[in-house]
C-alpha cells in the first residue's frame, strides 16, 4: 500500500499474486488475534474473519501477509530463487452474486487458432503459496464456496476440472474468508459445512481509545477531534438494529477524520462521511445529526 | 254639572255588558278628581264613542275607561288625549287591537313619549293581517311592549317586529312564542347587543325560520362566550355568513361562538378580522375558520394564525372546496403550514428521533414518552411537566414552546433528553453501598460518624434484600428531605458537568437553560440561612457562583460546602463520589441553624477557589475543627430567631424530577438490579408501606386527592401493577419465544385484539388529504373449522389440478443457461466449435461464444384484499332473477309457478352466495400460491364510518400457511360497508414491509366504494372512487401492481374512473370467479 503522503502516485501493476506490500501496514490489535492468525496459519487452518464492515479485517490480512514471513526459496517462471525472507503474497478477491467457480480457478481463452489456459487468482494463490482472501465471501455463488472446500481440509489441494488436473497448494497458501454477519439474511448464510473448515476470528469495532489511536494516524487529524469522532462512533453503534443495518465503520471514521483535517467543519465532515453514507432514513439521519451535534460544537 | 255628565254615560253605557259599567265607575272615581269638568266631559264622550263603534268595542273602552287612571298619573289630560287618539285610529282596524293598546299604556308610557304612539302603534298595526291570528300576535306585541320597551328604544323595536312578521308568515305559534320570550332574552343581552342581536335574528327568520325558536333560547347564552366588545361584530358576521350558507348560518353562528369560548379573549378581535376576510369569499370557511381556531390557537399566536389564514384564503380563491377543507383542518396541507408556522415542539412528533438519540447515548433501550404517562400509573411522580425517567424510559413534557423558533425549542428537548440519558449513561441510579468512591475519602462514605446521623438500620437477614442502596443509603441521615436535596444538587452537577464535556455540542444550548433557571429563582435574602445555603449551592451547580447571595460576614462557612459541591465536577467522579459529597454537606448544613439571618450585608460571593476543584485539603472538607464553631458564627445574625421548616429548593426545570430511591425500589421490583440476574424480589404491601412513609421522594398528597390510608393503599397497589405488567410481558416474551422452537401450532390463538393504524383520505374536492382521517383496525380473522377448505378443494377437484399445473409451469427453473453471449462463465463448446468451422472456411462470424447461467429468481409478494362488506351476502340467484323477472310480465300465473318452483329448490339447494364464490376463490388462488411459493396475504375489510374501518387478516405475508388458515378462511363472513380507500393503503403498508421485487396487490370487489361519511351524503359515489384511486395511484407510486377485480356487473363505469390506466377487469360471469381468479393472477406475473 502506497502512502497518502505522496504527490502522485503512478499507475503500477502486478501479476496478481506477486502483489506484496511494500511498507508495514498499520494495524493496531484489539486482542490476540495476531497470535491465533499466526498459529493457524502455521497449523495450515483456514480462517474465517467475521465482522462488521469496516473494522479493519482487510488491514488485519494485509498486515498478517506482510509480517508472516516465509524462508524459503521462490520457483517462479521456472527458475528457482533463493529470495531473502520475503513476506507473503496476498491474493484478494472480492466476492459478488456473479462470481462463479472459473471465475476463481481459471478459464481457457481463444488466442489465436488455440485455446490458452489462464489461471485464475485462487489458482495462482495456490501456486505461489499466498493469502488467499476472499472478501464477503457469502457474496459469491453457493457452487464457489463448494469449490474451496478440498483446499481447505487436510488435503490442500484445489482440482481443476477442465484442466482434469489437482494442484497440491504450497506451503505458505491460507485461505482466509471473510463474511459480516451483520447482513445476514437467511439467503447469504455460510453453510454449516462451509463454516466448520474454519477457524474463526471475530472482529468488532476497536475500543474508544484504540479507535481514536488509528482514526487519528490514518486521518492525521487531531487527537481530540479523533476522540470524539470514535465517542461518536460509540454513540452511533448503539443504535444498530434499531434503524440501523450497521454501526458507522472505522473506515468512515477515517474519512470524516481526513476532511476535518483538511478543513471540513466537524459537523459537515460527519454529515458527509458518516450520517449520509450509513442510511437514507430520513429519521435515523436527524436522529445520528444529532448525536453529531451533540458532541461537536460547529 | 259633572254629575250630570257622568249620569248621561252611565245612562248611555247601560246597553253594553255589565262588565263596562263596572270598569267605568272605578274609572270616574279615579278621573273626577283630576279632570276639569269639560274634559271630563270630552273623556266621557270619547269612552262612549269608542264603545259605539262596532260590535265588540264596549271592551276596548272598557280597557280605554281602566287604564285612564294610571295613564292620568303620567300624562296631562291634553296629552293623553293625543294618546287615545292613537288608539282610537286603530279602532278601524281592529278594536281587539285598540284594546290592547289602552291595556299596556300606563306601563308603556314611561318609556315612550306622547309623541312616539303612533309609531308605536303603527309597529304592532303591521302584525294584524286582518286575520285572527294575525290579530292576537298583533295584540301580544302591545301586551309585551311594556316588558320590551325597557331594553329596547322603540326606534328598535322596529327590528324585533320584523323579525316576528317574517316568522309569522311562516308560523303564528312560532312567532307568538318568540314574541313571548323577547323580554326574556333581551334582558340578557347587553345593551349594545340588542339591536345587531335582532338583525342577525331577522336574518336567521329569513333564512333558516325553524332556527329561530333555538336561536332566542341559546343565542345569548352563545353570544356571552364572544368578548364583550366583538359581539355585534360577531353577530354581523354570522348575519352576512349566514347570507351566504342559508340553513347552516344558524348552527354555525352557535358553533363558532363555542369556539371562542375556548380561545384568549384578546384574539377575538383578531380572530373576527380574519374571518371577516373570508366571509367575502366563502361564509363555510369563515365559520369554519373559527371553529377551527381553538385548535389552531393552541400551536400558534396570533399572527401567526394571520399567516396561516393567508395561506387557506389563497387556496380558497382557487378551490372553493379546497379552502374550506383547509379551514375545518381536514386537509393535509392545513397540518403542514401550520405545523410550519408553529415554532412549538411536539412530543409526538419527535419522540422517535429522540428515542433514538437516547438510545444512541446511553446504549440501552430506552423509551421515550410523556411525563403525562408516567404521573397517570400513579407511581410516585406528579409533575406533568417536567422531564424524567424511571430507569428504562425518558419522559418528557408534551411539547414545548418557550422559544420563538422550532430549532430553540427542539433545542430544549434536547437538553432536556440529554440530562435524562445522562442520568442513565452515567450511572445516576447505581449507587451501592459497597462501593467506594473515587474522589472522595473512602471513610466518609462509611458507616455514619457522629453527629447524630441517624442509625444505619439492623437488617434483619431475611429482609435485607427488600432495602435498596439508595434507601439504606437515605436511611443514614435524619433529615431524608435534606439529604435528597443535597443529593440531587450534587448528582445533577456531576451529571451536568460530565455532559458538558463528554458532548461539548449541546454546551450553548445547556447554558442558556441554565441562565434562564436561575433567573427565575425565588431570592435567596429572603430565605433562613441553611436553606439559602442549598439555594446557594443550586445556583453553583448551575455554574453561576457569580449569581449566589451571601452575607459577607459568613463568607467561610459558604467556601466549604461549595469547594465540596465543587470536587464533584472532576473527572472520574462516580455516583459514590456524589453520595460521598452529600454525606459531607449534610454533615455541614445540618449544623448551619435554619433561621432568619439578621444581617443587610448580602451580597454577590465572590468565588477565588474556582479554578481548581482538587485545591484545598481533604480536612478542609470536614466540618472538623470548626464544627462546633459554626453555630457560633452564625449566633450574632440571629438575634432570637426561630427555627424555621426547611423547604426544598424550587426545581430546575430542565433537570426535571430526580427520585434515586423510588426508581432503585422499581429496578429492585422489576429485578433489574445492576447486581446480576437477581430474581424479582416480592414485596409485601407491609414493606413498601414502610418505604413509602420515609421516602421524600413521594408526596401522597400530591398524588392523589383522598385520604391517606386509601391514597397509600392506591399508590403501592399502582407500583405493584406497574412491575407485575413489566415481569408479565416478560413471560410473554419468553412463552411467544418457546412457541417459535418448538413449532407448536396446536396453542389457542391469542385473544383477537385490533391494532390501529391511521391514515389520510383524499379528499378530490380539496386536492387535498385529510390528515389521519381513517382509523383501520386489524383484527385476525375468526377462526372456524379447516373441513371448508378440504371441501372445497374436494368439490373442484378437477380445477384445482388444473390450476395447480399451470401453476407449476410458472415456477423459474434456479439457473437458466443463457447461451451465445460475448462474455460468460465459460466457452460454449458448440458455440466455439461452429466459430472455428466457420472461420477456417474463410467466413467471418460473431463471436458470441460463452454462456452463463443466470440465476432466476421468482420474487412474488401478492396481498390479496377480499371485500367482505354486508353486500357480498346477497345470493347470486337473484342477480338473475332480476332479469328474469322481466320475463314475466304479461303472467302473472307462471311467474308464481315458477317463483314457487324457484323456491323449492332454493330450500334444496341455498344459492351461494358473492362472498362463497370469492371464499372459494380464495381457496384455490391459495392452493395456487403454495405451489409457486410466492408470498401473499389475504386480508377482508369493511367497517362502518371513518373511524372503524375493519381490516381482517386472513393470512398474514409472513404467516406460514396451515391449519389456522384454514379455519379462518371458514369463518370469512359479509360485515358492512366497503370503505376501500383506507383497506388499500393498509394493505399498501404490509406490502411495503415485505420484500419482494414484484408486489401486487389485488382487490376483490363486487361493487363501488360506499361507505357512511364516504362522500358528501348518501347518494354521492364521486368522493368514494375519487378516494379509491387515489389508493391505487399510491400503490402505484409505491412500485406496486394494483389491480382491481370486482364481479358487479355495472362494475365497468366505476372501474374505469377508479384504475383509468391501471389494470381491472369485470367477472361477468360470477360464477366463473374461482376459475377466473387464478388464472388472472398468473397472467400478471407470467
Amino acid at each position: 500500500m502506497t502512502t497518502a503522503t505522496e504527490a502522485i502516485t503512478e499507475y503500477r501493476s502486478w501479476a496478481v499474486e506477486e502483489f506484496r506490500a511494500e511498507e508495514e501496514p498499520y494495524y493496531v490489535p484489539v486482542a490476540d488475534e495476531i497470535e491465533v492468525f499466526e498459529a493457524a496459519w502455521n497449523s495450515k487452518i483456514p480462517v474465517l474473519l467475521k465482522g462488521p464492515t469496516g473494522c479493519g479485517k482487510t488491514r488485519f490480512v494485509e498486515y498478517m501477509a506482510y509480517h508472516l514471513n516465509r524462508p524459503l526459496a521462490v520457483v517462479r517462471d521456472g527458475r528457482t530463487e533463493i529470495e531473502d525472507e520475503t513476506n507473503l503474497p496476498l491474493v484478494t478477491v472480492a466476492c459478488h452474486e456473479d462470481l462463479t467457480a472459473s471465475d476463481l480457478v481459471g478459464r481457457y481463452l481463444l488466442e489465436g487458432n488455440e485455446t490458452v489456459w489462464i489461471d485464475g487468482p485462487l489458482t495462482r494463490a495456490v501456486k505461489a503459496g499466498a493469502i488467499c482472501y476472499l472478501d464477503e465471501v457469502v457474496e459469491a455463488r453457493k457452487d464457489t464456496t463448494v469449490l474451496i472446500h478440498p483446499l481447505t481440509d487436510h488435503r490442500r489441494i484445489l482440482p481443476v476440472e477442465k484442466k482434469s488436473q489437482l494442484l497440491q497448494a504450497r506451503d505458505g497458501f491460507l485461505l482466509v474468508i471473510s463474511f459480516n454477519p451483520g447482513y445476514q439474511s437467511a439467503l447469504k448464510d455460510l453453510k454449516q459445512s462451509t463454516r466448520q473448515r474454519f477457524i474463526a476470528v471475530e472482529f468488532d469495532y476497536p475500543p474508544r481509545e484504540t479507535e481514536a489511536e488509528i482514526v487519528q494516524h490514518e486521518s492525521g487529524c487531531d487527537p481530540d477531534v479523533a476522540l470524539n469522532l470514535a465517542k461518536m462512533a460509540e454513540k452511533i453503534r448503539n443504535l444498530r438494529e434499531h434503524g440501523l443495518a450497521e454501526g458507522a465503520s472505522t473506515r468512515l471514521l477515517i474519512y470524516a477524520g481526513r476532511m476535518i483535517a483538511e478543513g471540513v467543519s466537524p459537523r459537515r465532515a460527519c454529515q458527509v462521511s458518516i450520517v449520509w453514507p450509513l442510511t437514507d432514513d430520513g429519521e435515523v439521519q436527524r436522529s445520528i445529526e444529532e448525536v453529531v451535534s451533540s458532541i461537536f460544537e460547529d | 254639572m259633572t254629575a250630570q255628565l257622568i249620569e248621561e254615560a252611565r245612562e248611555g253605557l247601560r246597553q253594553f255588558p255589565p262588565a263596562l259599567a263596572q270598569e267605568f265607575e272605578a274609572a270616574v272615581e279615579a278621573a273626577q278628581p283630576i279632570l276639569e269638568p269639560d274634559e271630563l266631559g270630552q273623556w266621557l264622550r270619547d269612552g262612549l264613542d269608542i264603545a259605539r263603534h262596532s260590535l265588540r268595542s264596549w271592551e276596548a273602552s272598557s280597557e280605554y275607561f281602566r287604564a285612564s287612571g294610571p295613564v292620568l298619573e303620567q300624562i296631562t289630560y291634553d296629552q293623553m288625549r293625543e294618546w287615545c287618539a292613537v288608539g282610537i285610529d286603530l279602532m278601524e282596524t281592529s278594536p281587539a287591537l285598540s284594546g290592547a293598546l289602552f291595556r299596556a299604556s300606563p306601563a308603556v308610557l314611561p318609556h315612550l313619549s306622547v309623541t312616539q304612539a303612533n309609531d308605536w302603534a303603527a309597529q304592532g298595526k303591521s302584525l294584524y293581517k286582518g286575520t285572527w291570528k294575525s290579530g292576537s300576535l298583533s295584540a301580544q306585541y302591545f301586551d309585551v311592549s311594556p316588558q320590551i320597551l325597557p331594553h329596547l328604544p322603540l326606534s328598535q323595536m322596529r327590528l324585533l317586529v320584523d323579525l316576528i312578521d317574517s316568522l309569522a308568515s311562516h308560523s303564528y305559534e312560532l312567532a307568538s312564542a318568540c314574541l313571548g320570550m323577547a323580554p326574556g332574552v333581551l334582558a340578557q343581552l347587553d345593551r349594545a347587543d340588542r339591536a345587531p342581536f335582532l338583525e342577525f335574528g331577522g336574518i336567521v327568520a329569513h333564512t333558516a325560520w325553524v332556527d329561530a325558536r333555538v336561536y332566542f333560547e341559546r343565542g345569548p347564552g352563545a353570544l356571552r362566550q364572544v368578548s364583550d366588545e366583538q359581539r355585534p361584530r360577531y353577530l354581523s358576521l354570522a348575519g352576512q355568513v349566514a347570507m351566504q350558507v342559508g340553513r347552516l348560518g344558524h348552527p354555525y353562528f352557535i358553533e363558532a361562538a363555542q369556539a371562542f369560548s375556548e380561545v384568549d379573549k384578546d384574539i377575538h378581535e383578531g380572530l373576527l378580522e380574519l374571518a371577516e376576510q373570508l366571509a367575502q369569499h366563502s361564509g363555510d370557511a369563515a365559520m369554519e375558520f373559527i371553529k377551527s381556531s381553538p385548535r389552531v390557537a393552541q400551536r400558534l399566536g396570533i399572527d401567526d394564525i394571520a399567516r396561516w389564514q393567508e395561506f387557506g384564503l389563497q387556496i380558497l380563491q382557487q378551490s372553493r372546496d379546497g379552502g374550506e377543507a383547509f379551514f375545518r383542518l381536514e386537509s393535509a396541507r392545513g397540518e403542514e403550514v401550520m405545523e410550519a408556522l408553529s415554532s412549538r415542539v411536539d412530543l409526538d412528533r419527535v419522540s422517535e428521533l429522540i428515542r433514538m438519540y437516547c438510545k444512541a447515548l446511553t446504549g440501552v433501550d430506552v423509551g421515550v414518552k410523556a411525563s403525562e404517562e408516567l404521573t397517570a400509573k400513579g407511581v410516585g411522580w406528579v409533575d406533568e411537566s417536567s422531564p424524567t425517567t424511571e430507569g428504562t424510559t425518558i419522559y418528557l413534557p408534551e411539547n414545548v414552546e418557550r422559544y420563538p423558533t422550532k430549532e430553540e425549542n427542539f433545542s430544549v428537548y434536547k437538553v432536556f433528553a440529554t440530562h435524562q440519558a445522562g442520568r442513565l449513561e452515567f450511572g445516576s441510579f447505581e449507587y451501592q453501598s459497597e462501593l467506594d468512591p473515587n474522589l472522595f475519602p473512602a471513610a466518609q462514605n462509611g458507616s455514619s460518624n457522629g453527629h447524630g446521623n441517624g442509625v444505619v438500620p439492623t437488617v434483619v437477614e431475611e429482609e435485607e434484600q427488600i432495602h435498596t442502596d439508595m434507601e439504606l443509603f437515605f436511611d443514614r441521615f435524619d433529615d431524608r428531605r435534606l439529604a435528597h436535596d443535597l443529593f440531587t444538587i450534587v448528582e445533577d452537577t456531576r451529571i451536568d458537568t460530565i455532559v458538558k464535556r463528554e458532548y461539548a455540542g449541546v454546551r450553548r444550548a445547556f447554558s442558556r437553560l441554565q441562565q434562564a433557571a436561575i433567573d427565575r429563582r425565588r431570592p435567596v435574602e429572603d430565605m433562613p440561612a441553611r436553606q439559602a445555603m442549598v439555594e446557594n449551592l443550586l445556583r453553583a451547580s448551575l455554574d453561576e457562583i457569580g449569581r449566589i447571595r451571601w452575607p459577607n460576614e459568613l463568607a467561610e462557612e459558604m467556601r466549604t460546602p461549595l469547594r465540596i459541591l465543587n470536587r464533584i465536577r472532576s473527572e472520574g467522579a462516580t455516583v459514590q463520589d456524589s453520595a460521598a459529597a452529600t454525606a459531607l454537606l449534610y454533615e455541614w448544613l445540618s449544623q448551619i441553624p435554619n433561621v432568619e439571618l439578621d444581617t443587610e450585608d448580602w451580597s454577590d460571593f465572590e468565588q477565588e477557589m474556582s479554578g481548581d476543584p482538587d485545591g484545598g485539603e481533604d480536612s478542609d472538607m470536614m466540618p472538623g475543627s470548626g464544627s462546633s464553631g459554626l453555630e457560633e458564627s452564625f449566633m450574632p445574625f440571629m438575634p432570637g430567631s426561630e427555627e424555621q421548616p426547611y423547604d426544598s429548593p424550587d426545581p430546575v426545570d430542565f433537570r426535571g424530577d430526580f427520585k434515586p430511591e423510588l426508581v432503585q425500589l422499581l429496578m429492585k421490583l422489576k429485578g433489574e438490579t445492576g447486581t446480576g440476574d437477581a430474581p424479582p424480589i416480592p414485596l409485601t404491601k407491609e414493606q413498601l408501606q414502610e418505604l413509602l412513609e420515609k421516602s421524600v421522594e413521594i408526596s401522597i398528597n400530591e398524588l392523589m386527592d383522598m385520604d391517606l390510608a386509601e391514597s397509600s393503599g392506591m399508590f403501592l397497589d399502582n407500583l405493584l401493577k406497574e412491575v407485575n405488567q413489566i415481569q408479565g410481558e416478560r413471560q410473554e416474551g419468553q412463552q411467544a419465544m418457546g412457541d417459535d422452537s418448538t413449532g407448536a401450532d396446536d396453542g389457542e390463538e391469542l385473544p383477537v385484539e385490533a391494532a390501529s393504524f391511521y391514515y389520510d383520505e383524499w379528499d378530490f374536492r380539496a386536492a387535498d388529504y385529510k390528515p389521519r382521517w381513517c382509523r383501520v383496525q386489524e383484527q385476525r380473522g375468526e377462526s372456524g373449522t379447516s373441513n371448508y377448505y378440504t371441501e372445497t378443494l374436494h368439490e373442484h377437484t378437477q380445477l384445482v389440478q388444473e390450476t395447480r399445473k399451470q401453476f407449476e409451469m410458472l415456477r423459474p427453473e434456479m439457473f437458466r443457461k443463457m447461451k451465445r453471449l460475448t462474455d460468460g462463465e465459460d466457452y460454449d463448446l458448440d458455440a466455439v466449435i461452429e466459430w472455428y468451422t466457420e472461420k477456417i472456411a474463410g467466413a467471418t462470424s460473431e463471436t458470441k461464444l460463452f454462456y452463463r447461467r443466470n440465476k432466476v429468481d421468482r420474487d412474488v409478494a401478492v396481498a390479496f384484499l377480499l371485500d367482505v362488506s354486508a353486500s357480498t351476502d346477497e345470493e347470486i340467484q337473484k342477480h338473475h332473477d332480476q332479469r328474469q323477472d322481466d320475463q314475466f310480465d304479461d303472467d302473472p300465473r307462471k311467474y308464481l309457478s315458477w317463483w314457487a318452483q324457484r323456491r323449492a329448490e332454493a330450500a334444496r339447494h341455498p344459492g351461494k352466495r358473492i362472498i362463497d364464490l370469492e371464499k372459494e376463490a380464495t381457496v384455490l388462488l391459495i392452493e395456487a400460491l403454495e405451489t409457486i411459493g410466492d408470498k401473499y396475504g389475504v386480508y377482508g375489510f369493511s367497517g362502518y364510518g371513518r373511524d372503524n374501518v375493519e381490516f381482517f387478516v386472513y393470512k398474514d405475508m409472513d404467516e406460514p400457511f396451515g391449519d389456522r388458515i384454514k379455519e379462518r378462511i371458514d369463518k370469512i363472513a359479509p360485515v358492512r360497508s366497503t370503505r376501500m380507500g383506507p383497506a388499500i393503503r393498509h394493505c399498501i403498508w404490509k406490502l411495503q414491509n415485505t420484500d419482494a421485487k414484484v408486489k401486487i396487490l389485488m382487490l376483490l370487489s363486487d361493487g363501488r366504494p360506499q361507505d357512511h361519511g364516504y362522500g358528501r351524503d348518501r347518494t354521492e359515489k364521486e368522493y368514494a372512487i375519487h378516494d379509491t384511486k387515489m389508493a391505487l395511484t399510491e400503490a402505484r407510486r409505491e412500485g406496486m401492481v394494483p389491480f382491481a377485480l370486482t364481479v358487479d356487473r355495472a362494475g365497468h363505469d366505476y372501474l374505469k374512473q377508479m384504475c383509468q390506466d391501471m389494470a381491472y377487469e369485470v367477472v361477468a360471469d360470477i360464477e366463473s370467479l374461482p376459475r377466473r381468479l387464478p388464472a388472472l393472477y398468473r397472467r400478471l406475473t407470467g
